[in-house]
């Protein structure tokens, strides 16, 4: 402002040196239209000064061509609508060409402030991305809205198990914190709206609100606008920082996610091995147990008829044992919850696989199939679906008398396999029917009472259902399975490649 | 016949019952002792344990297998599947799931031994039941009643039938028939079998020849 009058000086001193000009030039010669001279001189004046020295100028050029110049010379004198309209032709050109210029510098002004803000936006954003701590790095985002004159106060808060916690930036008070949630909790902004990346200030009845929140991907930022204050540009800058702060807390909800993704399976890494070694210590010694009782069952051991049946016994009963820890260990496993290996397979595949486990057990029965050769793939994992199948024949087996027969069939039902495993043997308590299914619940002292709590837990983790109902033959045991969906076209790709 | 596990129970109990069964067993408790044995004793089989202090049963294996022509049959109180197969296709026989009673074991060890003296006997018609495999001719046959197959699955028939009692591994099968670019799609030999079954008149839920072995793989019965 101090330098102002130097544009002045310049503008008076300018006419009169065009004048001056002009003056020599008509002393050689009359040249008309000189006076054009002096809109060069009132154009560059508002390019570079704006409207006052341009004004200045003109009147200036105006007064000094009236005087010198125009009839009667020496007198400052306005003579007819001509005269007066080259008055107004100069100012006019003042007026506008100094608008046109201030409303270019005002835009270079704007441009260069934009690129000052990029350029600390665009530092801030790579060392950011390089810090490895996303706390820190918020910290940073908050830093800078605090340098900000139009933004009074900024804070950042991140979700953390269901929970809203503060991350980085002024401390918030418990109701600004609450509010904070609420505005996560409903996914609104309060106070405040983005619009064009320019940060928008709302009033509530008039009066703008204390403290705004805006939701974002894993938190909230909150932040309080000072609209007097605001610097051009920063509300800009303001948006672009909340756009950052969003980013930062989608990668910090990621980071979260990865770290409890890994914490889980370190956790399923440490059960299966537990279970693995417990499987070890307990099995061990059974093994030693009926090995050495077998060993001694030989008719070369020498032994009488009747030692040996009491060691025959004695292997029964530590096969039992062998069987109930593996139903133990298979009912841990599977409530560690165990990951299924779902492929394409054939029901029929998957008893045969069953029934030949069985097969010692099943001399004597009857066993009829009902498995129709049309049945589309079931998508399960192959043992644990074995491992029904099994269950329940055995189970079948228990309760069927001597030559009793027992039934398994399939159909293909509301795009589900429906499979059932029926004997006929006494019928089910109606009571029972949904306890049949409970872990260590038996009819008999026999069994370990797992086998069907096991199938019920195979059957319900491929999303099937089982019950147990009783028939007019005996008691059936019904269970559904899905059907694999992909098969028709690989199977039609398989036989491609036969030729 | 040896022995390699190291609980000295085992040990003792195998020895006993397989000497009943006119085995000659000898019992070891280390891989490092396993393979010693096996080159100097040099036995027809070997009973390996996979869950083996110090040099595992895996390595094991992998040591014994240049090195000997016996029947391995791996023997592991883990009933996982991924195991068996690890096993087999490191050049197993068979495999036995600890508990079991020395019968059982004696019958699966009697039925790898007389599966090995049937395969070098160079006969050209491999039979399992009324099933006839002539490898000469790739002709086969159900009853005497010719069967037309398909190139893959007479292969993977052939493949099955030259390994008759022993479980095949789908990885090994894959490899057999398809080449090692197959490797890893179970579902190509479950199809196949289902074809080939089918074709053999064989109920896949009561099978007379090609077993599903759960998790493993196939067997035709010998």
């Amino acid at each position: 402002m101090t330098r102002r009058p130097a544009p002045y000086a310049v503008a008076v001193g300018g006419a009169i040196a065009i004048t001056a000009a002009i003056g020599v030039v008509t002393a050689i010669g009359r040249i008309s239209g000189l006076s054009a001279f002096y809109l060069l001189l009132v154009l560059w004046l508002g390019a570079r000064w704006g409207r006052g020295p341009a004004v200045a100028g003109s009147i200036s050029a105006f007064a000094l061509y009236d005087f010198f110049f125009v009839p009667p010379v020496g007198t400052l004198t306005v003579r007819g609508p001509a005269e007066l309209l080259e008055l107004v032709v100069l100012l006019a050109v003042a007026l506008v060409t100094s608008q046109l210029a201030a409303s270019q510098r005002r835009a270079q002004a704007t441009a260069e402030a934009l690129a000052k803000d990029s350029r600390a936006l665009y530092e801030l954003a790579t060392s950011m991305l390089r810090s490895q701590d996303v706390t820190a790095a918020l910290g940073m985002v908050a830093e800078s809205a605090d340098r900000l004159k139009g933004v009074s106060r900024f804070a950042v808060v991140g979700m953390v198990s269901g929970q809203l916690v503060f991350l980085a930036g002024k401390q918030l008070s418990a109701d600004e914190m609450s509010q904070a949630q609420w505005s996560y909790a409903n996914g609104k902004a309060v106070g405040v709206a983005i619009k064009d990346g320019v940060v928008v200030p709302l009033k509530l009845h008039g009066v703008p609100t204390q403290m705004a929140y805006l939701p974002l991907a894993g938190g909230v930022a909150a932040l309080r606008v000072d609209a007097n204050n605001s610097e051009p540009g920063d509300l800009r800058t303001v948006a672009a920082l909340i756009g950052l702060a969003d980013l930062l807390l989608d990668r910090r909800r990621a980071v979260l996610e990865t770290e409890r993704a890994r914490g889980f399976e370190a956790s399923d890494r440490l059960k299966a091995a537990i279970l693995s070694s417990l499987s070890h210590e307990l099995k061990s010694p059974i093994a030693a147990l009926r090995a050495g009782l077998t060993a001694l069952t030989a008719p070369r051991a020498g032994l009488e008829p009747e030692q040996r049946e009491l060691l025959t016994d004695m292997d029964r009963q530590a096969a039992r044992l062998d069987r109930m820890v593996g139903d133990m260990l298979a009912l841990s496993r599977l409530e560690a919850g165990v990951e299924l290996d779902r492929e394409p397979h054939a029901f029929a595949d998957i008893v045969g696989g069953s029934l030949r486990g069985l097969r010692s057990q099943m001399a004597g029965h009857d066993v009829a199939l009902r498995i129709p050769d049309d049945l589309p793939p079931v998508e399960v994992d192959e043992l644990q679906a074995g491992r029904v199948v099994s269950n329940l024949v055995e189970n079948a087996l228990e309760w069927a008398p001597a030559t009793g027969a027992i039934e398994i069939g399939a159909v293909a039902r509301e795009g589900r396999l429906e499979a059932w495993v029926e004997n006929e043997g006494p019928e089910i308590a109606p009571e029972d029917l949904d306890r049949v299914f409970d872990t260590f619940w038996t009819r008999r002292a026999r069994g370990t009472g797992l086998g069907l709590a096991i199938s019920k837990r195979v059957v319900e983790a491929h999303g099937g259902t089982i019950r147990a109902e009783n028939r007019r033959r005996g008691p059936r045991f019904t269970f559904t399975l899905p059907l694999a969906g992909v098969t028709a076209g690989r199977a039609h790709a398989d036989k491609s490649t036969d030729k | 016949m040896l022995v390699v596990d190291d609980e000295v129970e085992m040990q003792r109990a195998l020895r006993a019952g397989l000497s009943y069964h006119d085995f000659d067993v000898r019992a070891v408790g280390t891989g490092t002792a396993a393979v010693r044995e096996a080159a100097g004793w040099k036995p027809d089989v070997i009973l390996l344990d996979l869950g083996l202090p110090g040099m595992d049963g895996f390595a094991t294996l992998r040591a014994l297998r240049p090195m000997t022509r016996a029947v391995v049959i791996v023997v592991s109180v883990m009933p996982g599947e991924k195991d068996k197969v690890r096993a087999l296709d490191a050049g197993a026989d068979d495999y036995v799931v600890k508990p079991f009673g020395t019968e059982e074991l004696v019958a699966r060890i009697r039925a790898v031994l007389r599966r090995q003296a049937d395969v070098p006997s160079g006969e050209p018609v491999i039979r399992a039941g009324d099933l006839e495999i002539d490898l000469a001719r790739r002709l086969v046959s159900v009853g005497g009643q010719a069967v037309r197959l398909t190139p893959t699955e007479y292969e993977l028939l052939r493949y099955l039938a030259l390994h008759a009692g022993k479980p095949v591994t789908h990885t090994t099968l894959l490899r057999q028939v398809w080449g090692d670019y197959a490797v890893g799609d179970k579902y190509n030999t479950r199809y196949v079998v289902a074809q080939i079954r089918k074709k053999l008149g064989d109920d896949p839920a009561n099978p007379r020849y090609i077993v599903n072995e759960p998790g493993v793989g196939y067997r035709l019965e010998a």
